[in-house]
């Protein structure tokens, strides 16, 4: 494969074209979709111990929603042309799925939220179940935006998607633990020790959900890697890239090592029953979700294409 | 009037000097500012002394019959023509950038000033006067044959028919229509050391309005 001597005299330099805003934005939506996932489990669960979490993640997922576009247009060269998503559209480009699911979805939370709210069970649960699939797709599209820009072979897998939504997921759980944990701790006095006791057993539960998930996202990174590494020339690059090129440490170290391992130790190993060891490993996930976003709109558009 | 037009360029590069003409004629002819490039001629050294020798593969937007920009473009701003090339409408381009990131060619720039994305249109402006594209016309060795691939009379169909070819990348499935008659496989492919993108770029730049 090596090439003897081949030496690049000159060539034009190009721009990063999408640049860290695209996955800040890409962190925001999962945060939201995770959350409205979470409350909608709660809701249709319906048990009394788990209306808080039902509530708290209600306001997460519309707040959270509401913050991640703006990245988007802060990205645009021409923020104030945003409209011209909605009215000149183009059904074969996954922007255009996601102008119309973001806009969809944010409706669909806040009036979930109020449902929640005001305590009518039925809409709350009706607006869930159509909630759901929303969530999902509103971050399963930001997959296919990467994986169907084809020239860079490190999005261009059919995995994306499902990498995109089990990360979503985790980190939404560890935000869920860390706000619910902050209420227990700081916001909820007036309790009984009786719900107190509940709602720490509660907070221990999410984050054994959430560490399961993180199996499963490890899984589908392993798996991911594992066909890059075996797949064409561009993609053995990609993938060497992200395990022993610039992005190792941030893949590797943060994203695999601090995020993911950690967390799975402290939440499943002996802590396991101690609060802030969870919260710990809720905010570590939530870095290493942040890398993950990183590594994956960064890297991917760092071996040139020409 | 552009019905059966599908134009094409063959870009013989055993005849090219590497001079950069076309980049500088399509600088002029396109007003390109200043770090940004719609076509240039990328070199690449082969060999160590005194087995060496040079290769030029001049670059340019390949107007794809299967246009993954105009496919993913979310407001078809950039669409393409009934001739075969692929347009970027100024007035309707937000600049999301994504047709960038889509471009296995690397041709599609941000023009600083207006703050929209721009490629080379093979000169559609000329094309439509009826005069050749300022990269062909300027090109001294003539490595350059443009013309109408569907007319079996023109020179470019004539040269496409009599010479054995390659298309960059294409495994993309994107059918380029700028052919290339001895081209160097390690120019065609991606550079070769990888830029570190930790150094040069601010992730976070300020907001344009």
């Amino acid at each position: 494969m090596e090439q003897p001597d081949i030496n690049v005299v000159y060539t034009v330099k190009h721009q990063l074209p999408l640049i860290m805003y695209i996955g800040q934005y890409f962190f925001f939506t999962g945060l939201s979709a995770g959350s409205f996932v979470i409350s909608v489990i709660a809701t249709l669960l319906g048990r009394r111990e788990f209306k808080p979490i039902g509530k708290i993640t209600a306001v997460l997922a519309p707040v959270l929603l509401i913050i991640a576009p703006m990245n988007l247009i802060a990205d645009l060269e021409q923020p104030l042309r945003f409209w011209h998503l909605m009215f000149f559209y183009n059904w074969t480009s996954p922007i255009t799925y996601g102008s119309f699911l973001l806009t969809a979805y944010p409706l669909v939370g806040i009036i979930y939220a109020i449902m929640v709210f005001t305590d009518r069970q039925r809409p709350a649960k009706v607006l869930g179940i159509i909630g759901i699939p929303l969530a999902i797709s509103v971050h399963g599209y930001t997959g296919f935006i990467l994986a169907l820009a084809k020239a860079r072979a490190l999005w261009n897998t059919a995995a994306m998607p499902t990498i995109f939504i089990v990360s979503a997921m985790v980190s939404g759980i560890g935000l869920v633990v860390i706000i619910a944990a902050i209420r227990l701790k700081w916001f909820d006095k007036k309790a009984s020790p009786e719900t107190k006791a509940q709602d720490k057993r509660l907070i221990l539960q999410l984050a054994q959900f959430m560490a399961y998930v993180l199996m499963m996202d490890l899984f589908l990174i392993f798996s991911d890697i594992l066909v890059l590494l075996t797949a064409h020339t561009d993609a053995l690059e990609a993938g060497m890239l992200i395990l022993t090129g610039n992005f190792a440490i941030l893949f590797v170290g943060v994203e695999l090592f601090l995020g993911a391992l950690i967390p799975m130790i402290l939440v499943l190993g002996p802590t396991r029953k101690s609060l802030s060891a969870v919260v710990v490993a809720s905010i570590l996930v939530n870095i290493g979700v942040y890398a993950m976003r990183f590594v994956m709109v960064i890297g991917g558009q760092t071996t040139p294409l020409s | 009037m552009a019905e059966d037009i599908r134009y094409g360029m063959v870009i013989d590069v055993r005849r090219c000097i590497g001079c950069q003409s076309c980049s500088i004629t399509c600088k002029a002819e396109m007003s390109v500012p200043l770090e940004v490039f719609a076509t240039w001629v990328k070199i690449v050294e082969r060999g160590k002394y005194p087995d060496t020798q040079r290769y030029f593969l001049p670059r340019l937007c390949n107007n794809c019959e299967n246009a993954i920009c105009a496919r993913n473009c979310p407001t078809q701003a950039s669409y393409k023509r009934d001739d075969g090339i692929v347009m970027v409408d100024e007035h309707r381009c937000i600049g999301c950038k994504y047709c960038i990131a889509s471009c296995p060619y690397d041709v599609r720039y941000i023009n600083p000033f207006k703050n929209i994305v721009q490629k080379c249109y093979w000169c559609q402006h000329r094309l439509d006067a009826g005069i050749l594209p300022a990269c062909v016309e300027t090109c001294p060795t003539r490595a350059m044959v443009f013309g109408d691939l569907n007319d079996p009379k023109s020179e470019v169909s004539r040269v496409l028919a009599t010479n054995a070819t390659q298309v960059i990348k294409r495994e993309m499935q994107t059918e380029p229509h700028v052919f290339y008659i001895g081209a160097d496989e390690a120019a065609m492919s991606g550079y070769e050391e990888e830029i570190n993108y930790f150094t040069e770029p601010l992730y976070l730049p300020k907001v344009r309005l």
